[in-house]
């Protein structure tokens, strides 16, 4: 049993702890309310876009399934872009991506290629042979904005176009809820024509087009490409932030439940030994009598 | 005013205006367009430029990157990739960054067969700064 130095010494290690704990944790929360602020001020972004496509491709009707991003590549492989975090210390956030991301290779041996966001998860996924294509770190993710975002879309579409992928897939963790994200895995390209619910706003004959229906769609999808990839990106950073609060609260909480247990102990240890002390001077004096 | 638009600039990282106007004005991609209000539904795709309303009989000028319009009930409601107001417009900045594009181009056209050159989005780019710069100049001069 530890004595009585150690015990001390074990709780003031987890109030080190504890005060580091809480600190990231405090951390984590401003962060996190800042994703949330950008995310919410993308989605009238957003939603435009996706309001403009769908009517669109209601005015274009069949003739969309015949644009280029909406049919399968000419080539073999799939092209898979993770997005997984650059720091620890955020509980399961990157264990449960990448498990999705294995069971889905599990079935899909060797006809992948991996863009990766993320020191975490390209060190997992450098370690176990992935085809790492490419590793996406500058700027890194938290710096992320609409340009880079764009940028990154812009790749994937060129790869896609570049004949050598059948389909492009993003893996991402989605987010729900303050305490609830869930790792996903959703197809990017092609472009599935009925994925665009039409909110009946549009009476086709009647919306003058400028300069006609094709022409804005093919300007259009691009955007639309641009804004998934940012949603995605910028949902992946608020869920990893959401998730390291969660974890740096659980742990916060774990080092005061210890603390308080180490010095219910200490306590007792300490009185324990008062009362020999005690009991050894009066047995003395008694004895001296 | 009974008749008048609402007017929405839509960015990914803002709302940039939310305003009521009497006249909008912005590049389509075959030209200039004005808007006034009970126009008909409207989708146009733009070009880099100037966007400019009237609002209580005040006119303010934008500078917008390109992207979508789209009139509805008597909304207009443009969303593009940055916008700023024409006194917002960093010259100096804009002017660097087409010089950089000019330089990007060049570059590219000397280059055997300019492969894997993506030339129009260099050219886009030089669009973008030089028409950033011309919003900018033009309504400094009032």
């Amino acid at each position: 049993m530890a004595g009585i130095k150690e015990l001390q010494q074990r709780i003031t290690s987890v109030g080190n702890i504890k005060q580091i704990t809480r600190a990231m944790e405090m951390v984590a929360t401003t962060k996190l309310r800042r994703f949330q602020d950008r995310a919410l001020c993308s989605r009238p972004y957003a939603e435009e876009i996706g309001g403009l496509v769908a009517r669109l491709s209601a005015v274009l009707g069949d003739a969309v399934a015949e644009r280029p991003l909406f049919n399968p590549g000419a080539g073999e492989r799939t092209l898979a872009l993770v997005v997984a975090s650059d720091r620890g210390l955020c509980g399961a956030y990157n264990s449960s991506l990448l498990r999705t991301v294995e069971a889905w290779r599990a079935q899909h041996e060797l006809e992948v290629d991996y863009m990766v966001y993320g020191r975490k998860g390209f060190a997992y996924m450098d370690r176990r042979d992935f085809q790492i294509e490419r590793f996406l770190e500058d700027p890194p993710l938290e710096q992320i904005d609409y340009a880079n975002a764009s940028i990154t879309a812009r790749m994937l579409v060129s790869e896609f176009e570049s004949g050598k992928y059948r389909d492009v897939r993003l893996f991402y963790t989605a987010f729900e809820s303050m305490v609830k994200f869930r790792p996903c895995n959703v197809p990017f390209l092609p472009i599935a024509a009925d994925a665009f619910e039409s909110d009946g706003a549009v009476a086709s004959g009647e919306t003058l087009l400028e300069p006609d229906a094709a022409a804005i769609f093919d300007h259009l999808i691009p955007k639309y490409l641009e804004t998934r990839i940012f949603n995605a990106l910028l949902e992946a950073l608020t869920s990893e932030y959401a998730s390291r609060r969660f974890a740096m609260k659980n742990a916060t909480d774990a080092a005061d439940d210890m603390q308080s247990e180490l010095r219910g102990i200490y306590n007792r240890r300490r009185q324990e030994k008062i009362t020999k002390e005690l009991l050894d001077i009066v047995g003395g004096a008694e004895a001296v009598k | 005013m009974a008749d008048a638009l609402t007017l929405r600039v839509i960015t990914p990282e803002k709302i940039v205006i939310d305003t009521t106007a009497s006249l909008v004005t912005f590049p389509a991609l075959d030209g200039g367009m004005g808007v006034l209000p009970r126009h008909a539904p409207m989708v146009a795709a733009l070009d880099a430029g100037q966007l400019a309303f009237e609002a209580e009989g005040e006119r303010q000028e934008m500078f917008i990157s390109g992207g979508f319009a789209e009139v509805r009930d008597n909304t207009v409601r443009v969303v593009t990739e940055a916008s700023e107001p024409a006194s917002d417009i960093d010259v100096e900045r804009a002017a660097s960054a087409a010089e950089r594009a000019r330089d990007r181009l060049r570059a590219g056209r000397s280059q055997a067969d300019g492969v894997n050159f993506d030339f129009r989005r260099a050219e886009a780019a030089l669009r973008r700064a030089l028409m950033r710069k011309l919003v900018a100049d033009r309504s400094r001069r009032g």
